[in-house]
Order: C-alpha cells, then sequence, then structure tokens
C-alpha cells in the first residue's frame, strides 16, 4: 500500500490530474501540488500527487557523487 | 581519497568499523534485495531492516476494531489490499469476510468516498494506516465527505508520524536510509534537527539502483569523518520546505495523539487521529468502538525483527508455519514486509 508510482501527467482538469505509468493510466489527485501541468512528472501515493519529479536520477546521483 | 572511484566500489572496498545502517522504508528493503545490492556488502556493513511498513507495525487491536466493526455493526470495511490478511486475535479480515463480513479494497481513501456516495444504504468505514505518504490522502476523503455531507463515511484512524519513531530507534543502528516519501512531504527539517541535536545520522534516499547506491556510498564517505550527519540524496523528489500543502491538509484535519506500534510499544505523540471538528468522521466515536487488547501469536517474532534485534530467519517459524501464502505475523503478509523480502529473495 506504501508504494509511490512515478507517473507523467496527462492531463489536469477540476482538481484531478489523469497520469501515465509505463502506459497505464490513472485518474489522482492534484489539489495538493501547484501549478502542475500536462508533461510534468510526479510521484503517486494512495491516489494523490504528492511531488513533482524534478530531475532524473542519473544526474543526481552524479552531483552526489561529485560532492563526496 | 574516494574521488575516482565509483558508488559500488566505495560500498565494496569499505574496510572501517562496523557500519549498521537501517533502512526504514520497506520499499528500500524490497529494492534492496530485488537489486542485489546486499550481495555487494562487505562483512562490515549491516543492513538492518527498520519499521517503515505501515501494514507491519500496525498492531493487532486495531485488526481486532476492523473486524468487530464488520461483524458486529455490519459496515462495510474499505481498506488497503495488504491488511486484509493480517491476523488479529481471533482472526483476520479476510476470514471475515469468511463470516460474512463486507470488506471492500480500494486503492485510495478518495475511492472509499465514491464508495460511501454510490451505497448510500451501507455504513463505510476507511481503515486509515501509513505514514505522513498515506495520510494525506485520508485527509482528503475526510474533507470531502464533509463537503458532500455523507453520513456514512467514516474513519477508524491508525495513522502514524515517523520522527518519534526514529529518535525510539536510535541505538539501532549508525545511519538510517530515511524513507523518501516521508520526506518529500515533510521536508528535511526534521532529519537535520535529529542529526544536529541528537547526534541521529541518516541521508534520505530514492529507489533506483543508481540512488541507493550513491545514498550508501555517501552514507560511508560521511560515517568515516565521525560526526553525525543528514545528506538529501534524493532531490529531484525531497525538497528541503516538503509539501507544504499536504502539511497544512494534516495539520487541519488531524492531530497528534500516543500511538501503539508493532514491536515498538507506545511511543508518545506518534499517532494521529481526527480533530474534533471531524468527529462524526471518526469510527471509533460513532460506533462506539470498545477498547481491545489484541494478542499476537507468541510464536512470532515480527516485533523483535522490526527493531532489527533478529533476522527474520532467526523466527523459528519463519518459511515453515509462516509464509506469504499462509502468514502469521503482519511482516510476512505485506509486500513492504522485511519477513516478505527474506522469503521472497534469500537471506542476501
Amino acid at each position: 500500500m506504501c508504494v509511490g508510482l512515478a507517473a507523467r501527467v496527462v492531463g489536469v482538469k477540476n482538481g484531478m490530474a489523469m497520469v501515465d505509468a509505463s502506459g497505464a493510466q490513472r485518474e489522482v489527485s492534484a489539489e495538493l501540488l501547484e501549478e502542475l501541468e500536462p508533461g510534468d512528472y510526479v510521484m503517486v501515493h494512495a491516489g494523490i500527487a504528492i511531488a513533482k519529479i524534478t530531475d532524473d536520477d542519473e544526474s543526481e546521483t552524479d552531483a552526489l557523487m561529485e560532492s563526496l | 581519497m574516494e574521488k575516482n572511484k565509483t558508488a559500488k566500489e566505495i560500498i565494496e572496498t569499505y574496510n572501517g568499523p562496523k557500519l549498521r545502517i537501517m533502512e526504514v522504508c520497506g520499499t528500500h528493503t524490497h529494492e534492496i534485495f530485488r537489486l542485489g545490492i546486499r550481495k555487494i556488502l562487505p562483512e562490515n556493513i549491516e543492513l538492518i531492516s527498520g519499521p517503515g511498513c505501515p501494514v507491519c507495525v500496525t498492531p493487532v487491536s486495531f485488526i481486532d476494531e476492523a473486524v468487530w466493526l464488520a461483524l458486529e455493526k455490519g459496515v462495510t470495511v474499505c481498506t488497503f489490499g495488504d491488511l486484509v490478511r493480517v491476523p488479529g486475535t481471533k482472526m483476520s479480515l479476510g476470514e471475515a469476510r469468511a463470516k460474512g463480513a463486507k470488506v471492500q479494497i480500494v486503492y485510495t481513501p478518495l475511492d472509499a468516498v465514491v464508495y460511501a456516495r454510490e451505497h448510500a444504504g451501507e455504513e463505510a468505514v476507511f481503515l486509515a494506516v501509513g505514514f505522513e505518504t498515506t495520510t494525506p490522502s485520508a485527509c482528503l476523503a475526510v474533507k470531502k465527505a464533509m463537503e458532500e455531507e455523507l453520513s456514512n463515511f467514516s474513519l477508524l484512524v491508525a495513522n502514524k508520524t515517523m520522527p518519534k519513531a526514529y529518535a525510539a530507534l536510535k541505538g539501532s543502528a549508525d545511519a538510517f536510509l530515511y524513507p523518501g516519501h516521508v520526506n518529500a512531504i515533510m521536508g528535511n527539517c526534521v532529519c537535520e534537527e535529529l542529526a544536529q541535536k541528537e547526534g541521529v545520522s541518516g541521508v534520505v534516499t530514492g529507489f533506483t539502483a543508481k540512488e541507493l547506491l550513491a545514498a550508501l556510498a555517501v552514507v560511508i564517505g560521511r560515517y568515516k569523518e565521525g560526526k553525525s550527519f543528514f545528506v538529501n540524496c534524493y532531490p529531484r523528489v525531497v525538497k528541503e520546505e516538503g509539501n507544504q500543502k499536504a502539511r497544512a491538509l494534516m495539520e487541519e484535519v488531524m492531530e497528534a495523539c500516543d500511538s501503539e506500534w508493532r514491536g515498538l510499544g507506545w511511543i508518545a505523540g506518534s499517532g494521529q487521529k481526527l480533530r474534533e471538528e471531524f468527529a462524526p468522521f471518526d469510527a471509533r466515536i460513532k460506533y462506539k468502538v470498545p477498547e481491545v487488547e489484541g494478542k499476537i501469536n507468541p510464536a512470532c517474532r515480527c516485533g523483535e525483527v522490526l527493531q532489527g534485534k533478529c533476522k527474520p530467519t532467526d523466527c523459528k517459524i519463519f518459511g515453515k508455519g509462516c509464509t506469504p501464502q499462509h502468514p502469521v505475523g503482519a511482516c510476512m503478509v505485506s509486500n513492504e514486509g522485511a519477513c516478505a523480502a527474506y522469503y521472497q529473495y534469500g537471506e542476501n
């Protein structure tokens, strides 16, 4: 139950977002994020988009390793 | 010194003092197993699976309350699927269903609101469990039910918050892998304070192979420096301030209370309950749920597993009397549980 799902926003309407996760589409609540737009990537938990994903893991970890 | 090494090399070549790292999140536990990361750890790094699976830390008494509501009050219990097979003192919700209880599996509490709206003749009770990641969805469900003036929807609440648990587990590990999505909601302030004031070290990380390896390399690098630390290794999702709208929503709907954790016992201020203005949606008040003292199967060692005091394989019933098909303890039920991970992937 407590599993985050990364998904791409396909559309936003009336506080709900249609998201696509590897081809599977589902409507989730977009009420807890500001200025969500189609094309954004979000983390979904229990039917709610809880955070925007702003980068990929490759450049994120490259920056981390540089800091060591 | 570590400049030209990959994260994997830093991990494999660590030759310092024994380093115990607790992965708090159940999804971290499973991804670490699934990706084979345990296989590359040197002997002096120990990974301990902590209490970050909501199903695993939900006490037996909560299941007993849900079974009572279903069988004695005839409510329709709406729940995340993995709670259905968690054993209660006398039976699980799945066994209650075989006795006529109505149990509806939902993906989100918002679906339970829809169920209540579409089944006006039934009383729907959603089983609200989980940490800061799932609590906002329960709060949103209550607000929607209130807006729609639904009188047949309520919550049985056992939501928990992580910071007090980290402090309670302080001596169990040298560093924590904090659950990425709890910090995505709550921000990093709590973890920074733990490092500065309590001497509790840790990093928050994501769930891919790159992220997990980099996070472990960071733990090793910072641990060698000998001071308590916190590092955000998941900045693409975890922002310093977290999700302020979600935090405001939780603050509006819920308030802190003492809470029982399977294995850890009662931790003051570590639970959540509905605020007084939302009392009509509190199933314990609405149905006058009696206080119950759940009794766990004495052979089950989930409590010690959750504290890192023993491995799942140290439990006598692991893989024998207790399997994913016939779980005795909650850690074997949930896909995020440590026992289920050890059963699925083996000790390493």
